[in-house]
């Protein structure tokens, strides 16, 4: 059985009588332990897809059913529960609380289960080690470095050892060097069984991936497996 | 209330501190001002109260009344104000009254106002006329000399008694014993000072120049009436049925048949108890009402508050809910900031209207009332969850508001 199955998604913005197609007729399928990469240019939709996929948002029609659950059935309490559970964000401009120690930022999702307190700790610590912050612990989300902060956005992602993972640009805000070091935490958590979707508009980045989607207009313009994929290695070295 | 949510709350207002004092002092003025009201109603009653006790719990009065009215009405207040004067209570009355067998003592009381004078020294006072036997039904002190006695009262004798401050006033430190005053021109030897007795509810007494009733009433204002009769009963228990005779008797020497033409009213200082705390109750609940306006603009300030943190926090909020947060737990912990606010201006509210009516309590026996420093527990407790209520009134729209942001809305920041 496919982790995400899409039938015929649409999305389209209501404002006033103004109609603004988004998403027109998705169909596709992405399977447990894959490693995918949706690309396209901006305002291709390729965002709100995203957010569809992460229960952020929701479709106008069709369908969308998430490891065997139709997700337009389910209460705004059950799509809270998927999101602090099923998936885990990671995004372009990190989205870490300000003023908030490293720690504390990593609890955050922890907030929201029936995890018992003291538990938080050891399990944010072993998240934050897990991405190599285990020396930074108790440093202000605002002393990072761009890199650093991504990794932090990543271990506050992965605390509830979700089953997937979105990546929205992660590198877009980074430099080569932190950029390659995200990759390839996201190609150790994939070859680690997690699935990945990446949403990208370069081509380079999103050949980490094993698969790409490609959006244009809102429609689905390709869909293919990556033949001379890229892979990053901890030091920011591209090995082929 | 959620443990987490509730800390998320104290750490949110701590970033905010100048913010969170401000608005907590806001709320604090509103409820330092009805810890205040119930303070001093609590403290007026008890002094009010107890200088009705200096009359003593066996004492009954009988004053006049415009007919046809209650006694308590504000029709009867005016009539005798305005100029209606009842004529009809004499000392025919007052020995009826001194024969019934549970009276022990009574007496019949004019009042006036007449300027006094002493060695060129004039000075208008309150002028007091008693009975004799006054000084046994009110426990009359005396800094020097006595009361009169039943035989200067009963041969017209012209003398008085000076109030502490009428007193000092006119003699400073010399003796006043002996010495003669002028009433209305008329000659009075004066007999007695009396003790300081500081201001108490209804007159002055300190200034107050006290007359025998029967010399006032034929060498000063010329009439053969008094405005009221005091008397001392043997056996209180019995004041209700007491007091019941004494109607009856009155009015069958009134000669009324109709209870609502009494020209009279009976009272007992229970009755008259009763009828002040009546009064001060209504009066604080009153004044308790018009300061909890200022706590709804408290209230209000506390919206406002909210609806601006909501807005500079729409990012956390969508963060948060991105997270895993249901609108549940965004709505409480936005309320729990509002209730943590006004609770903590509840409490600080508490400690500054028990300061202030520390203050007044100070001030006012400073100036020789009988006030007592009383904080009604109910008062505080109702202080408290008054406040929390207000937090949840006014915190409520604005925790609605960020429980139902959109979190892709809320995250997208310019």
């Amino acid at each position: 059985m496919s982790l995400i199955d899409v039938k015929n998604l649409s999305k389209e913005y209501r404002n006033g009588e103004v109609v603004t197609p988004v998403l027109r007729g998705l169909n596709f399928a992405i399977q447990k332990g894959e490693f995918a990469a949706i690309m396209g240019p901006s305002g291709s939709g390729k965002s709100t897809l995203m957010h569809i996929l992460g229960f952020l948002d929701t479709l106008s029609s069709g369908q969308y059913i998430f490891d065997g659950r139709d997700v337009s059935t389910l209460s705004e309490d059950e799509l809270a529960e998927m999101r602090s559970c099923s998936v885990g964000f990671v995004f372009q401009s990190f989205n870490l609380l300000p003023r908030t120690t490293v720690l504390d930022n990593a609890i955050l999702p922890l907030m929201y289960t029936k995890d018992k307190r003291p538990e938080w700790s050891a399990k944010a610590k072993a998240a934050l080690e897990s991405v190599g912050l285990g020396h930074r612990l108790h440093h202000m989300s605002d002393q990072l470095s761009g890199g650093e902060k991504q990794r932090v956005a990543i271990a506050r992602a992965l605390i509830n050892k979700p089953e997937l993972i979105f990546a929205d640009e992660p590198t877009g805000n980074l430099d080569s060097k932190s950029g390659l070091q995200v990759m390839k935490i996201f190609q150790d958590l994939n070859a680690q069984g997690h699935t990945v979707i990446l949403v990208t508009h370069e081509k380079y980045t999103a050949e980490h991936a094993q698969r790409i989607l490609r959006l244009k207009d809102g429609a689905l313009v390709g869909d293919e497996k990556v033949r001379d994929r890229q892979l990053a290695d901890g030091n920011g070295e591209l090995r082929k | 209330m959620n443990k987490t949510i509730f800390q998320l709350a104290i750490t949110a207002l701590r970033r905010q501190k100048t913010r969170a004092i401000l608005t907590m002092v806001a709320i604090s003025i509103g409820i330092a001002a009805v810890v205040v009201m119930s303070a001093a109603g609590k403290g007026l009653e008890k002094m009010v109260i107890s200088e009705l006790d200096v009359f003593g719990p066996n004492t009954i009065e009988i004053e006049v009344k415009v007919p046809s009215v209650k006694k308590t009405s504000s029709e009867n207040a005016m009539g005798l104000s305005t100029g209606i004067t009842i004529t009809t209570l004499k000392d025919r009355d007052i020995d009826s009254v001194r024969q019934h067998p549970n009276i022990e003592y009574a007496n019949g009381s004019v009042m006036g106002q007449e300027s006094v004078s002493y060695g060129g020294q004039i000075k208008k006072v309150v002028l007091m006329g008693h009975g004799w036997e006054q000084a046994l039904i009110d426990d009359v002190k005396f800094a020097s000399g006595r009361f009169f006695t039943k035989e200067e009262e009963e041969s017209l004798n012209s003398v008085a008694v000076l109030g502490n401050a009428v007193k000092q006033k006119m003699f400073g430190d010399d003796e006043a014993i002996g010495k003669t005053i002028y009433v209305k021109g008329k000659p009075f030897k004066v007999v007695g000072v009396m003790a300081k007795r500081g201001a108490a509810f209804f007159f002055d007494i300190d200034n107050m120049v006290t007359l025998p009733t029967k010399t006032m009433q034929k060498k000063l204002l010329g009439i053969n009436y008094v405005m009221y009769i005091m008397a001392k009963m043997k056996d209180r228990t019995q004041a209700k049925q007491t007091a019941v005779e004494l109607t009856e008797i009155i009015r069958a020497n009134h000669g009324i048949t109709d209870p609502d033409k009494d020209d009279f009213a009976v009272n007992t200082m229970e009755e008259a108890k009763a009828i002040l705390k009546t009064i001060i109750g209504a009066l604080t609940l009153l004044l308790i009402a018009l300061v909890c306006i200022s706590l709804v603009v408290g209230g209000v300030g506390i919206m406002n508050i909210m609806y601006v943190s909501v807005a500079e926090r729409k990012f956390e909020i969508g963060l948060r809910k991105s997270v895993g947060a249901r609108r549940q737990d965004i709505l409480w912990q936005f309320l729990d900031e509002a209730v943590i606010l006004t609770t903590g201006g509840g409490v600080l509210g508490i400690v500054l209207g028990a300061l202030l009516a520390f203050v007044i309590y100070i001030v006012a026996i400073s100036y020789g009332f009988k006030w007592s420093y009383i904080l009604p527990f109910s008062s505080i407790l109702l202080s408290l969850g008054f406040s929390a209520f207000i937090g949840i009134l006014f915190g409520v729209y604005p925790a609605k508001k960020a429980a139902s942001l959109n979190p892709i809305e809320a995250l997208r920041r310019e």
